[in-house]
């Protein structure tokens, strides 16, 4: 009684999968939002409110730079980090503004 | 009598600033959680506190679905699903068999981190046995309540903690009942305080400040035996606010005394922040669509309660004050 | 040095899970299995035995404790009876399927309404499609033998699988029989430590469970089905083994008694097959060619054997210790898998079922006289004038 399950059906062992390292590839989420939060790094103040605030986390501190990192491939555009930032440096603007906007992924995930 | 085993428990260093927080995310970025969602900020933060010798129990509910959706997962440390029904339970069979291996010479540790991320259903309704169990048998785990106030990966349904006048699709304001929940809400940590006795610190936390949570979580973690925490995470659908105020509606809460900060350890509570001046519970209340339907007279039903509960904890913080009887409603 | 006792089916069940050398026991009291708690607790408050003894809130816990030690990598063991064993239905099949093989004593007992401490198999057989191993033993020895074979079994990496270890409530569980204890050193021989193949551990991290989609659904149950097509060839390795270095004599799937030429077999699971046994020792002497199959698995059912079993033979007549409340017979539940394991014979038997030991009851020779009359009218006739008859209710 031999079966064949195609591939993008199949599950692993148990239901056990391997953890994530630094992201999960497999569920990416930047086509969500509508818009993006964009720095100016003058205003910033490197107060990693930003960093600590957001849900997913898309923030991180780049300390060779000495400035804050966004990650475009997981962004939700919750505006969170705009609302808290104490110094003003982040502004929302429509993700369609943007070249690389709106990724279009051929599977939502 | 034989010296006792050392399970070599780490001690987590108290986080003394952001900058000074761990940079390692043990809970990465690819999850199907809502945008602005409080209980996935919630969880990196803890996750963060904890480190990487943790084991995270995931109970079904917003954090198990929404984070696990499909077949990958966020959390960079090892996880396992439980049921809604047994996330203590099962955080206790892990904790059991990790004193057993460590004794056997089977794993060398450090005695891993083991918390129970429930929501409040997990914790205090379905989960309530399992969750008592735990804190009665003294295993050294974390219990985390993370609280958003309903049933809310269902739909939004309610739960022992949603606030009295919540609109919930199981409690929506109608001709006949206007207010929707008529049910006042458990104090989950009130249920674990004083009644078991091998739980030696239990605190609330509230998502908007995180470096108290962040050492809350350590402290907790730190201590050898059963803790608690019950930990406010709003949720912009299920409370309907636009989800850019998950942070202010949280500072909201614990400005107008809807939700308290504070530890108990040992017997003693400490507050870890009292307003100077308490805001009016409308101030929390308006940003929020579950009480959009509310009139005056819930309105002053609710501020009430939380009136008492300020006086009650201002009490107890001196001496336990005797309950009087209260004409019913 | 192996060593001989007087022990019950639970102080057995309790050895057992000594010589297994178990990480990690859950409890909660229940009759009639709660004595082999109490036989553990004793061995762990002398030192006898080196466990976390786990004071579960109840049998869902019990079973969800033993689950997360499983996944942690530990050896777990619990247990339960009656209603205890519906209690912690809910998490049946996520410990099977999260592949823990843990192991849970069942002691039967008939199911409430209203209380009834008397043997029924009804509990543990209304969880047999769950995905878990599970057989009934006879005798106290096999209750032993059943625990360690179990877990040699269920931690096999080819099938990974939980395990309900059964016996029959008061006529095993507390009727004590000869039990023959072996040398640790032979059962670690024959039972290698608990190797988790991805254990819930900082070392390497993993998420066990996450949400699938409904269409991966089908593919999750396909896997623990094909699973079972391994689990055969694994006991008779196992049982091979057991047989070598204990020195025993098991038949992997079934007892076959005085099969050779029988006309008549009865197909009877636990311990009131010992009651079969002496009633066609007397029956025999009549000159009447019965005979007795007792399968001592239920999952994986044996289906080529029993197939092979009884097909001989002109009638079957299934014990039936369990109800199907509105099944095909409306009667118990042995006769609709016997019946299909039957039914693309050339040559099948005829097959009733005979509704026994429920409630408590005993079941006696006199019973088994009754139905081998019944029996062996249906082989005169050649025909089934009753798929199922009610031991001591039927009018005559």
């Amino acid at each position: 009684m031999a079966i064949k399950v195609p591939k993008d059906r199949e599950v692993p062992f148990g239901a056990i999968t391997p953890a994530p390292v630094r992201q999960q590839e497999l569920f990416i989420t930047s086509n969500w939002r509508i818009i993006r939060p964009v720095i100016d790094h003058e205003k910033c103040t490197r107060c990693l409110t930003c960093y600590i605030v957001c849900p997913e986390p898309c923030w991180s501190y780049n300390e060779k730079e000495d400035q804050m990192e966004w990650n475009w491939k997981f962004c939700k555009g919750c505006q969170i980090c705009i609302n808290e930032c104490p110094a003003d440096s982040l502004t929302a603007v429509p993700e369609l503004d943007f070249e690389d906007g709106v990724v279009r992924l051929e599977k939502p995930f | 009598m034989e010296a006792a085993f050392d399970y070599k428990k780490q001690i987590l260093e108290p986080i003394k600033s952001l900058r000074g927080a761990p940079k390692d995310e043990m809970y990465v970025p690819g999850h199907r959680t809502c945008a602005g969602c409080g209980p996935a900020l919630n969880y990196r933060l803890v996750a963060k506190a904890a480190g990487k010798d943790t084991i995270f129990v995931g109970p079904t509910g917003c954090m198990y679905v929404a984070n696990s959706s499909y077949l990958c997962t966020p959390y960079a440390v090892s996880w396992i699903h439980a049921q809604i029904t047994n996330g203590g339970a099962v955080g206790s069979g892990i904790e059991a068999a990790y004193k057993t291996m460590m004794r056997r010479g089977k794993y060398n540790g450090p005695f891993p981190n083991v918390i129970v991320m429930a929501g409040d259903g997990g914790s205090v309704d379905i989960g309530l046995q399992a969750m008592s169990g735990l804190m009665y048998r003294g295993h050294d785990v974390l219990f985390i309540c993370y609280d958003n106030e309903a049933y809310a990966n269902t739909g939004i349904q309610t739960s022992p903690t949603t606030p009295y006048g919540a609109n919930t699709t199981f409690t929506p304001p109608g001709k006949a009942i206007p207010e929707g929940k008529t049910l006042f809400p458990k104090d989950p940590p009130q249920l674990v305080i004083g009644g078991h006795p091998a739980v030696k610190y239990v605190a609330t936390t509230c998502v908007s400040y995180p470096l108290d949570l962040m050492n809350k979580v350590r402290k907790a973690l730190n201590v050898d035996g059963p803790t608690f925490l019950h930990m406010l995470t709003p949720c912009p659908k299920g409370w309907k606010f636009d989800e850019k105020l998950t942070l202010e509606i949280g500072r909201l809460a614990v400005e107008t005394g809807m939700w308290t900060l504070y530890e108990w350890e040992n017997g003693e509570y400490k507050y870890s922040h009292i307003p100077k001046k308490y805001q009016t519970v409308g101030e929390y209340m308006k940003y929020q669509g579950r009480f959009t339907h509310l009139k005056e007279e819930h309105i002053a039903k609710i501020q009430a309660f939380v009136d008492e509960k300020i006086q009650r904890i201002k009490a107890i913080a001196v001496e336990a004050p005797i309950p009087t009887p209260k004409a019913k409603a | 040095m192996a060593q001989e006792k007087m022990l019950s089916g639970c102080a057995a069940a309790a050895q057992g899970a000594k010589f297994a050398e178990v990480e990690v026991i859950c409890s909660f009291p229940i009759r009639p299995y709660t004595a082999i708690m109490m036989e553990l607790a004793r061995m762990v408050a002398n030192g006898e035995l080196d466990a976390e003894f786990v004071h579960g809130e109840g049998e869902h816990a019990q079973v969800s404790v033993a689950l997360g030690a499983s996944a942690a990598g530990a050896r777990a063991y619990t247990g339960s009876s009656g209603v205890g064993v519906t209690y912690a239905f809910e998490v049946y099949s996520p410990a099977a399927g999260g592949r823990y093989p843990l192991q849970m004593a069942i002691a039967d007992r008939t199911l409430d309404p209203p209380g009834d401490f008397g043997s029924e198999h009804t509990d543990a057989m209304s969880a047999r499609d769950q995905g878990w191993l599970m057989g009934w033993a006879a005798t106290p020895q096999e209750v032993f033998d059943n625990t360690l074979i179990n877990y040699r079994v269920g931690e096999d990496p080819r099938v990974m699988l939980p395990q309900f270890v059964c016996q029959d409530g008061y006529f095993l569980s507390h009727i004590s029989d000869k039990v023959i204890l072996p040398d640790l050193a032979q059962v670690r021989e024959f039972l290698p430590p608990y190797k988790a193949p991805h254990p819930l551990s900082p070392l390497c991290p993993v998420s066990h469970g996450p949400q699938i989609r409904p269409d991966q659904g089908a593919p999750m149950d396909a896997q623990r089905a094909m699973t079972f097509l391994e689990v055969p060839k694994v006991i008779e390795e196992a049982t091979d083994d057991f047989n070598r270095i204990f020195g025993r004599n098991y038949d992997p799937f079934l007892e076959k008694y005085k099969m050779d030429d029988a006309e008549i077999a009865f197909f009877i699971q636990g311990a009131h097959a010992n009651t079969c046994k002496s009633a066609i020792n007397h029956l025999r002497k009549q000159g009447l060619k019965v005979g007795m199959v007792r399968p001592r698995w239920m999952r994986p059912w044996p289906t080529i054997q029993i197939a092979q079993a009884l097909s001989q033979v002109k009638a079957v007549g299934c014990v039936e210790s369990s109800t199907s409340y509105g099944g095909a017979t409306r009667g118990g539940n042995l006769i609709h898998e016997v019946r299909a394991t039957l039914y693309d014979l050339e040559n099948r038997p005829l097959v009733t079922s005979f509704m026994g030991g429920l409630g408590g009851d005993v079941v006696l020779l006199e019973d088994f006289y009754y139905m081998t009359k019944i029996l062996s009218q249906m082989v005169k006739d050649k025909k089934t004038h009753q798929l199922v008859y009610w031991i001591g209710f039927e009018e005559e």
